[in-house]
């Protein structure tokens, strides 16, 4: 596989890398135009937000695509960092997340193979997905912390943020009401921060 | 949508899983209600420790393609602390888009081939009146939602040859409709291709038929664009414009 090191660049292969900086520190430099500020936050961000796009995306070529897309855009938009609201992290994992998200729907009614409304045809089902997911996230926290959710609490989480679902696809895959799902991805994603400490940044 | 039902979409919207309607419904919600707002930050801690799972290392050409492309992305400037509400619908920005909305009314239903479809404007709303073939519906009730966007944007350039390209953008949805309406097929078999500009680089948004004229297409992601562009290309397409663009929208 592929790695940095193999940058044609040279000056990426002898940097010796500091102590991981804070994104939020780097990305408040990025803000005020600083380029190897952006270059080191890359380095930190790019393998979350490319592999959190692919993992929705699945095609490596349209991954790469809204991967580039995402982290120029993360250039772009720095200013509207506001830490009082939240991680640096988090704040570049939603935009990686909503702009792979509506492109794989744009995908699918471009290519009309999502029946909206039909009974569902879904080619993956639910719970291959979901060892799938537990596999890769082996040795990880979040992995200890899915399995603490109910299972229609983690199906409802995992369907939705790794594939992109919309609740009401979600609801048909379960065969559950629309009500419930609604419930089970709050309820999810609050004993999911509780189990991860990830609770309010001061 | 009421107070009560908005607050049901919370779990929804931090994971993405709602359709942009209501998307912007919680977005306006946010504004106005702190305990959301707390809400979705904390969880949207959680919600981006998923992203650990799917680690995965980027392509090596990633990172020159990225830190070549920012050199030429102006960047934007703080936020103000209250943004300016979207300007109310101004009487020529109604007429603009009745004509519009004809014109996307004619585009989809030559495009859907048997499909049928009945606009109406309706207090600054566009209703979708008939039913249509199925396979369009997805689609053209997108179309629907961003043509009823309180800030839509609408800009058009005539095509090289006769016609016309529509472009109608929404920050709101951070997506546009690009409506193309052209006198004639290119000759010789060639077709129309649909291009946005981004970072100064051509992205193929959609490539017609042989012999088609007409095309609506939905584009995600439209803040990035800085033009909208039309070609002339051979059968299927091309990877980046072989021709200068029959049509040249700048947004
Ligand atoms: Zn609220």
């Amino acid at each position: 596989m592929a790695e940095r090191g193999t940058s044609r660049r040279p000056e990426h292969l002898s940097a010796v890398p500091d102590p991981d900086p804070d994104p939020g520190d780097l990305l408040r430099a990025v803000a005020g135009g600083d380029e190897k500020a952006f270059a080191r936050l890359y380095d930190l961000v790019a393998p979350r937000v490319y592999g959190l796009i692919r993992r929705v995306l699945r095609d490596p070529a349209q991954s790469e695509e809204v991967a580039q897309e995402v982290l120029v855009e993360v250039w772009r938009s720095a200013a509207r960092f506001d830490p009082a609201r939240g991680s640096a992290t988090s704040w570049i994992c939603t935009i990686a997340h909503r702009r792979a998200v509506d492109r794989v729907r744009s995908e699918q009614a471009a290519s009309e193979r999502l029946t909206y409304v039909g009974r569902a045809q879904v080619d993956v089902p639910y719970d291959a997905v979901a060892d799938e997911v537990s596999g890769r996230l082996e040795r990880q926290q979040v992995r200890r912390c899915l399995h603490d959710l109910t299972d229609l609490q983690r199906e409802a989480v995992t369907l939705a943020y790794y594939q992109g679902h919309t609740y009401p696809q979600v609801a048909e895959l379960l065969g559950a009401p629309l009500p419930t799902v609604k419930t089970r991805m709050r309820d999810g994603l609050i004993r999911l921060r509780d189990c991860l400490g990830a609770g309010a940044v001061a | 949508m009421n107070t009560a039902d908005v607050h049901t979409l919370l779990g929804p919207y931090v994971l993405d899983a709602v359709d942009d309607i209501e998307r912007a419904a919680f977005d306006r919600h946010l504004r106005e209600c702190d305990a959301c707002r707390a809400d979705v930050s904390e969880l949207r801690e959680a919600s981006a420790r998923l992203a650990d799972g799917a680690w995965s290392v980027p392509p090596p050409g990633l990172r020159d393609n990225v830190l070549a492309a920012i050199g030429s992305v102006r960047q934007i400037a703080p936020i103000s602390p209250a943004p300016a509400p979207a300007p109310a619908t101004a009487p020529a920005r109604s007429s603009r888009r009745l004509r519009l909305v004809s014109a996307a009314a004619a585009v989809v239903v030559a495009a859907a081939g048997a499909a049928t479809a009945a606009y109406t404007l309706q207090d600054h709303r566009v209703r979708v009146e008939q039913a249509r073939a199925e396979a369009a519906q997805a689609a053209e009730s997108r179309v629907r939602a961003l043509l009823a966007s309180p800030d839509l944007v609408v800009k058009e350039e005539p095509v090289t040859g006769g016609g016309r390209v529509t472009v109608a953008t929404s920050k709101l949805h951070d997506a546009g409709v690009i409506m193309l309406a052209a006198d004639a097929a290119p000759s010789d078999g060639r077709v129309f291709q649909l291009w946005t500009i981004r970072s100064a680089v051509p992205i193929p948004e959609g490539t017609l038929a042989p012999g088609q004229t007409a095309a609506v297409q939905i584009v995600e992601g439209m803040g990035q664009a800085s033009d909208v562009g039309v070609s002339v290309e051979p059968p299927g397409g091309s990877k980046t414009p072989t021709t200068p663009l029959a049509a040249d929208v700048k947004l």
